[in-house]
């Protein structure tokens, strides 16, 4: 599957982000990484802006290529995690770790089960690298962005 | 519980053990031990089976052994069946053998054998490793089973203050159905230190 046929199937729309909105989804993500540090914080939450910084790392993969979410479609944040080996050049194998979290999220959202310490660590450790990850592959691919 | 319909649940246990190790032969009384049956009715029922070609049946010297019999054209479909029905235990421990977990555990649908076709496998996994580690050594057997996995992990000593703290999740789960992958329940009792509450 490339980009290119997951727009044909809609599951992606064709967008072009400006340097100052990726600017500001990349302090948002920051901050969201600041936040699941922060040890008053309930696991679920920590586990939660881990998450998010995670999605809106990979969105920013997506919006560099000049792509974003259909966010009224179902599936959306799974679509987002699965272009990052397409938009960062990610390993497959990290989709695995990747979607287990975002799986771990329905667990907490929509059933009420608890965050393991075991799944928060592995939340904040994915966040840090996949953010330094997207700096540098922002940096080096599409400089402009970032000016 | 779909193979407890189409089998029933004494024919079910016997072929699972017979057809998920088709290197194996048995003797009756081994097979009876093993499957939690009682060796006068399983003599009828093996016989049968061997009758209808799904069993080899041996004999050595006054002893009967049987085997599955691979050669029979349904042995792939049957063994299939059962591996993604009664065979998610073993499934998931082989895959999670690697990381030499403290514990492990198969709880909810798949452990009370109310699963239907859309339920994940859940599993408690009691270790030091990563939630990534596990999540990766599970991928493979997802495809296998059909099914999702669905991993709760934590370290031992994670389960403890979870138990000694009374954290209802973790004590549903503990108290619910469970079938042992890694340990037993006496380890689990260990784990959690002698201070567990009755129920477990």
């Amino acid at each position: 599957m490339t980009l290119a046929n997951l727009l044909a199937i809609q599951r992606l729309q064709a967008f072009e982000a400006s340097p100052q909105g990726v600017q500001r989804l990349l302090a948002a993500a920051e901050r969201n990484l600041a936040d699941a540090q922060l040890q008053v914080l309930s696991r679920e939450n920590r586990f939660d802006a881990a998450y998010k910084c995670i999605l809106q790392c990979a969105m920013l993969g997506l919006w560099a290529q000049g792509y974003r979410t259909a966010t009224s479609q179902p599936g959306h944040h799974q679509t987002t995690l699965q272009a990052l080996p397409l938009t960062m050049g990610l390993p497959n194998d990290l989709i695995i770790v990747l979607d287990a979290l975002r799986k771990q999220r329905n667990q907490n959202d929509y059933e009420g089960d608890p965050v393991s310490p075991a799944v928060v660590t592995e939340c904040i450790h994915q966040a840090q690298s996949l953010l330094a990850h997207t700096h540098q592959f922002l940096q080096a691919q599409f400089p402009h962005l970032l000016k | 519980m779909l193979t407890d319909v189409l089998l029933g649940n004494y024919r079910k246990r016997v072929l699972s053990q017979l057809l998920l190790h088709p290197d194996e032969d048995y003797h009756v009384r081994e097979l009876a031990r093993l499957t939690g049956t009682t060796p006068g009715s399983l003599h009828k029922e093996l016989s049968k089976l061997a009758q209808a070609g799904l069993l080899l049946r041996k004999e050595q010297g006054n002893q009967v052994r049987y085997q599955a019999n691979r050669q029979c054209p349904v042995f792939p479909e049957l063994a299939g069946l059962l591996r993604k029905t009664t065979g998610a235990a073993e499934v998931v421990a082989q895959a999670l053998a690697p990381l030499q977990p403290s514990l492990a555990l198969i709880f909810g649908s798949v452990a009370s054998g109310t699963e239907t076709a859309a339920s994940d496998v859940d599993v408690l996994v009691i270790t030091e490793r990563g939630f990534g580690e596990v999540v990766r050594a599970l991928y493979a057997a997802q495809t296998t089973l059909g099914r999702e996995i669905n991993p709760v992990v934590y370290s031992p000593a994670e389960l403890k203050n979870h138990v000694a703290e009374q954290d209802p999740f973790v004590l549903n789960l503990l108290a619910g159905p469970r079938i042992f992958l890694k340990g037993t329940p006496d380890d689990l009792s260990q784990l959690v230190g002698h201070s567990a509450p009755a129920s477990l």
